[in-house]
């Protein structure tokens, strides 16, 4: 868990050769709690319309929510959800001139206003877990290169759309149609590099619940979440749901792109650091999670009293059947069931649990959660490790200090 | 002709039980400044003539320590696959600040001047 402890340093300004004095920066800090580090953070900047968030970087912006905001409720304010691009982010938008261009194997190629899509079919509404693919990379063990997330690359919001399907109808999908491709208005800084374009399977694509959106907690998108349209893909990673949607583009073979082709993959075989040469698929359906929310790991609780642990939980791409609190790997099996908040959202949102032990006889050590979902897929005892860091799922634990 | 968009548009909004009506209109932000400078070391000029344009300093402060080579295949891969516009004679100074860089104690503020 990588529950916040926070401290305030002041950063010492003025070092040795600088031409003027600058001022001192004091500057909070959060700790992830990354094995070896560098695990501290700050949490400034500030970024217009958002609230106090973990800032991974600054262009293109990657902000990381902390876990503190999953600790009441389901759903996750636009001002505090996670941020990730992946190509410098266009800083304005034009409503009236923008596009989207709906082409490749279609019958006949259009360019819809933002009206014209919002009145493609019927309005649509779903809660959905957004969550980055490297979610919790930064906790991997051996670490790996990429950004360094804690468990913060994720939130669950309310989307507002039309059915993608729909959209795709006012061209008119193509015969040997495979794979449907977004693009968006981010474009690489230099000449020649690829640009952050993602697709989908045609079966994915047609789903009644996969959304070209424009609603985000029944508020516009903002821009750092991709206004005016984003893709969403529920129990799906939000690589696919792609931001400030431009370009729909229908195609009749595979994606050779690179970020379907050689990267966002994942092995399909155990490996170890260093492996070469094994096969991978790229990274889509969401496993099976669960955090405790209400306690910090190291935190203390009352020797010889009930205890009441709470938290979240996932199914993933698929809703959630149970969560079970687990003992450490070495306890002997010790489980207890968890009771489930109220279904709320769907099979793809948030769901809280809880669970009351019914008296704090000795230190909680290394105790877990353990999601299921109702596919049958169960959270693992151990890291599922791979060299990009996705698509973490391991069974997350907390040490509580019983005195 | 004039009476058909509106027309449709209401039919949409009777059928849409009781959706907010979407209005788009412009957006704009402005996105903060960096407030951490690369603190000195060997080859830093280096790294700000050819990779402050994309990495914030803050940023590749936050990476985890890796070897050497390693951060080889990481500039290899900015120039080869991004594209990214690196002078190669700049490339082992580049590396030499990274390692610097991660050779510093973990989790000590770095500090700087704007």
């Amino acid at each position: 868990m990588s529950e916040g402890r926070l401290t305030r340093r002041a950063l010492i300004a003025g070092a040795g050769g600088a031409a003027l004095a600058a001022p001192v920066l004091a500057q909070k800090l959060v700790d992830l709690a990354l094995p070896g580090g560098p695990s501290l953070r700050p949490l400034e900047p500030q970024f217009p319309g958002k609230g106090e968030m973990i800032v991974q970087r600054l262009r293109p912006p990657l902000l990381e929510t902390p876990m503190e905001v999953f600790a009441k409720g389901t759903i996750t304010p636009n001002d505090r959800m996670f941020v990730r691009w992946n190509w410098e982010m266009p800083t304005s938008v034009n409503a009236a001139k923008h596009r989207v261009a709906v082409g490749g194997a279609v019958k006949a190629p259009v360019s819809l206003t933002l009206d014209e899509i919002a009145s493609a079919g019927e309005t649509v509404e779903i809660v959905a877990i957004n969550q980055c693919a490297g979610n919790g990379r930064g906790l991997s063990e051996p670490r790996v290169t990429g950004t360094q997330w804690g468990n913060g690359a994720m939130g669950c919001a309310k989307w507002t759309g039309v059915r993608l399907k729909d959209v795709l109808a006012k061209a008119g999908i193509g015969q040997s149609a495979k794979r449907v491709r977004f693009a968006g208005l981010d474009v690489p800084m230099t000449d020649g590099a690829p640009q952050f374009i993602k697709s989908i399977p045609m079966d994915i694509a047609m789903r009644d619940d996969v959304l070209v959106a424009w609603g985000m907690n029944d508020e516009p998108l903002p821009l750092l979440h991709g206004f005016p349209l984003r893709i969403v893909v529920p129990g799906w990673f939000s690589t696919y749901w792609v931001k400030m949607l431009s370009t729909i583009e229908v195609l009749t073979g595979e994606d050779e792109s690179h970020y379907v082709a050689e990267t966002y993959r994942w092995p399909t075989v155990p490996v170890k650091p260093g492996d070469k040469d094994f096969s991978t698929v790229p990274i889509t359906a969401m496993p099976p999670r669960s955090f405790i929310t209400s306690h910090a790991d190291g935190a203390t609780v009352a020797l010889g009293k009930p205890l009441t642990l709470e938290g979240i939980a996932m199914g993933g791409d698929a809703g959630l059947a149970k969560v079970d609190l687990v003992g450490a790997k070495d306890g002997g099996g010790r489980e207890i069931s968890c009771e489930l908040g109220p279904d709320q959202g769907g099979p793809y949102a948030l769901r809280r649990w809880s669970v009351t032990l019914p008296q704090v006889s000795d230190n909680l050590t290394e105790i877990g959660v353990r999601a299921t979902n109702v596919n049958g897929i169960v959270q693992p005892e151990t890291l599922v490790w791979n060299a990009s860091g996705y698509a973490r799922g391991v069974i997350e634990r907390i040490t509580l200090k019983a005195q | 002709m004039r009476a058909l968009p509106s027309l449709t548009a209401l039919l949409l909004l009777t059928g849409c039980d009781a959706a907010p009506k979407v209005v788009f209109a412009d957006a704009s932000i402005i996105l903060p400044e960096d407030p951490i400078a690369l603190p000195e070391g060997p080859g830093r000029q280096a790294v700000i003539e050819n990779c402050t344009a994309c990495h914030s300093p803050s940023t590749m402060l936050q990476q985890p320590k890796i070897p050497r080579e390693k951060w080889e295949a990481q500039v290899k891969k900015m120039i080869e696959l991004y594209k990214a516009p690196v002078d190669p004679k700049a490339v082992p100074q580049i590396i030499d600040y990274m390692m610097h860089a991660q050779s510093q104690p973990a989790d000590v503020p770095r500090e700087t001047p704007r």
